[in-house]
């Protein structure tokens, strides 16, 4: 299918990432008109357009993805024909492709050095300093890469896929505080991105997890996160799935202490009541949700695999709860 | 009711392949080249330091937290404006913190708004020149020439429009002169651009006029001849102002107003 090659592999899973590598001795057959030389062929083959381009980029993400180095190469060079060797996005593929191909940690120094040269020469070059910050965390040089990020952050402070990989790194080191900071970002560019919303109610609901000391603070302001997720977003499993987690977790708080405390949130801490509420309906949800799909109803087919099964095991704890 | 005879003009059919073709072919290539023309001509859009494009992005920043300050809660709004506020006050995102008190530049001085204008002028260079020669060409090869007969009737109006360097006054407006084809091939070729093209071509003088008329406004925000640092101290002070109100308030109760199961 041509039409998923013009999108960003980068949620790909495994098997279509293959299907699409696959189809590359096709593609790669003829070399675009636009680079070949000048023959009487290209007086009626299509004109160039953007998405061959966009086409031969993805193409070449996907091979490496499957070790098709080859195929791989093949598009670098045709694309290196057509941009030259200083296009910036260029020069962030050339990279990506020796971190693929490099075999040991001693080669992708060697790339992290390459980078380095290159953002002496010109520090606004965003894709490269974006390729150096995950080569860095490639090498497990973390704090490394959260200062390189922020730095990015600092120049460019509008960048979402910036803020949200920011976050990312700031979970894995356990700081929460930050981690939720980079997301509230996000929301600030994207307001109503209904995943980005569960995302911050899912980093909470961990941050709740955690520590011990404000912890019902964070799990209510998750509670609601995850209740304006489904609010942009109808049906979002994801959405109700954290709402039952969160609710379960609140309703057993709140039963234990029952003092009104005012969250960090500046909203006082929701009441029983609707706790309550709100877990009825989150699991009466979940499960229409999977029947539905189990039964595959015509507009209920979306759900991914996985997350329905993981819904189905967290019904069945709360039964299991039930009948001990 | 008398009719009006039908004008009858015997034309040598030559006409027809002398003149008529040869001024359609023409305005199409020249079309086509001044296409290509601009596209060589085009130079690549410059590329921004990195302290400029901050400026600009910080600025955005400020912007998108005013737009959309209800996403997060009062104390994070809190602790975003007092940090933006200081620090648009104070000029720390400026290109060149020294230069904040001052004026701003006259962009005719601007080294880079004058390359702006340059290729401003360039472009429209590309549509002067052979509009000229190719209007002299004609005038001086196939002026007064009545070469075809349109298929409609037209009042006497448009005479003077469609029989430029005819000058017969008796002649039905029907009739139509080599220059009036020249002046219709102008305006009427813009399809056949779009197709021998593609449809954002460089080729027709009307997207080029209607280019010049009204510039984006994107351009206009951080233009030549804007003071960043009252840019900034604006979005301060709109800052300060802001009233915020958190999208989360009140969400589960709206929530289950709305969604039944």
């Amino acid at each position: 299918m041509a039409s998923s090659l013009l999108h960003s592999p980068a949620n790909l899973s495994p098997q279509v990432a293959l299907r699409l590598s696959q189809q590359a001795p096709l593609l790669l057959r003829y070399p675009p008109s636009a680079i070949s030389p000048y023959s009487i062929r290209s007086l009626w083959s299509a004109a160039e357009t953007p998405e061959l381009w966009a086409t031969y980029e993805n193409l070449m993400q996907s091979c490496l993805r499957t070790g098709d180095e080859q195929s791989a190469h093949l598009c670098l060079e045709r694309l290196t024909e057509r941009f030259g060797a200083g296009n910036e996005r260029l020069m962030a593929l050339r990279g990506l492709f020796q971190e693929a191909t490099a075999e040991d940690d001693a080669a992708l120094e060697r790339v992290l050095g390459e980078y380095k040269k290159i953002l002496a020469a010109d520090s606004s070059n965003m894709p490269v300093s974006k390729r150096r910050i995950v080569l860095l965390q490639t090498l497990k040089k973390i704090p490394e890469a959260i200062a390189a990020l922020n730095q990015l952050l600092d120049a460019s402070p509008t960048d979402a896929e910036s803020w949200s990989e920011m976050s990312d790194l700031y979970l894995s080191q356990g700081l929460y505080p930050q981690a939720i900071f980079a997301l509230e970002e996000v929301l600030l560019i994207t307001p109503n991105a209904w995943n980005m919303h569960a995302r911050l109610g899912e980093v909470l609901y961990v941050a709740a997890s955690s520590n011990d000391g404000s912890s019902e603070k964070h799990l209510s302001e998750s509670m609601r996160r995850f209740c304006r997720s489904i609010e942009l977003c109808d049906d979002y499993l994801r959405g109700f799935y954290g709402l039952k987690l969160t609710t379960d977790r609140l309703l057993s708080a709140l039963t234990q202490n029952s003092k009104i405390s005012k969250s960090e949130s500046g909203l006082p801490q929701p009441d029983v009541k609707t706790v309550e509420k709100l877990n009825e309906l989150a699991t009466a949800k979940l499960t229409e949700i999977v029947r539905r799909s189990a039964n595959q109803e015509p507009g209920w087919e979306g759900y991914e695999q996985p997350d329905i099964i993981a819904a189905q095991e967290l019904l069945n704890r709360d039964t299991a709860s039930i009948t001990r | 009711m008398a009719q009006v005879p039908v004008q009858t003009i015997h034309r040598d059919p030559q006409l027809f392949y002398w003149i008529l073709i040869p001024i359609t072919v023409v305005m199409i290539l020249t079309g086509v080249l001044r296409h290509y023309a601009t596209v060589l001509m085009a130079a690549a859009p410059k590329k921004q330091e990195l302290p400029a494009i901050r400026e600009q992005r910080s600025l955005l920043r400020g912007i998108n937290l005013r737009m959309n300050a209800n996403a997060i809660s009062a104390p994070s709004f809190q602790a975003r404006k007092d940090y933006l506020v200081t620090a648009y006050e104070g000029g720390h995102f400026l290109k060149d913190p020294e230069k904040k008190g001052q004026a701003a530049p006259n962009p005719m001085t601007d080294p880079a708004a004058m390359e702006g204008m340059m290729g401003m002028m360039k472009g429209n260079m590309a549509m002067m020149v052979p509009q000229t020669l190719i209007m002299g060409w004609i005038n001086a090869f196939f002026s007064g020439f009545v070469i075809i007969r349109l298929p409609f009737p037209l009042t006497i109006k448009f005479k003077s429009m469609l029989q430029a360097g005819v000058g017969t006054k008796d002649m039905d407006p029907q009739w139509m002169s080599s220059i009036s084809w020249y002046v219709l091939c102008i305006f009427g070729l813009q399809s056949v651009f779009n197709y021998l093209l593609g449809s954002d071509n460089a080729a027709s003088q009307m997207a080029q006029q209607m280019g010049q008329m009204g510039p984006g406004a994107g351009a206009q925000m951080f233009g030549p001849g804007v003071d960043p640092y009252k840019q900034f101290q604006g979005e301060a002070e709109n800052l300060a102002v802001l009233a915020h109100q958190y999208t989360l308030e009140g969400v589960e109760d709206r929530l289950l107003k709305t969604v039944k199961v």
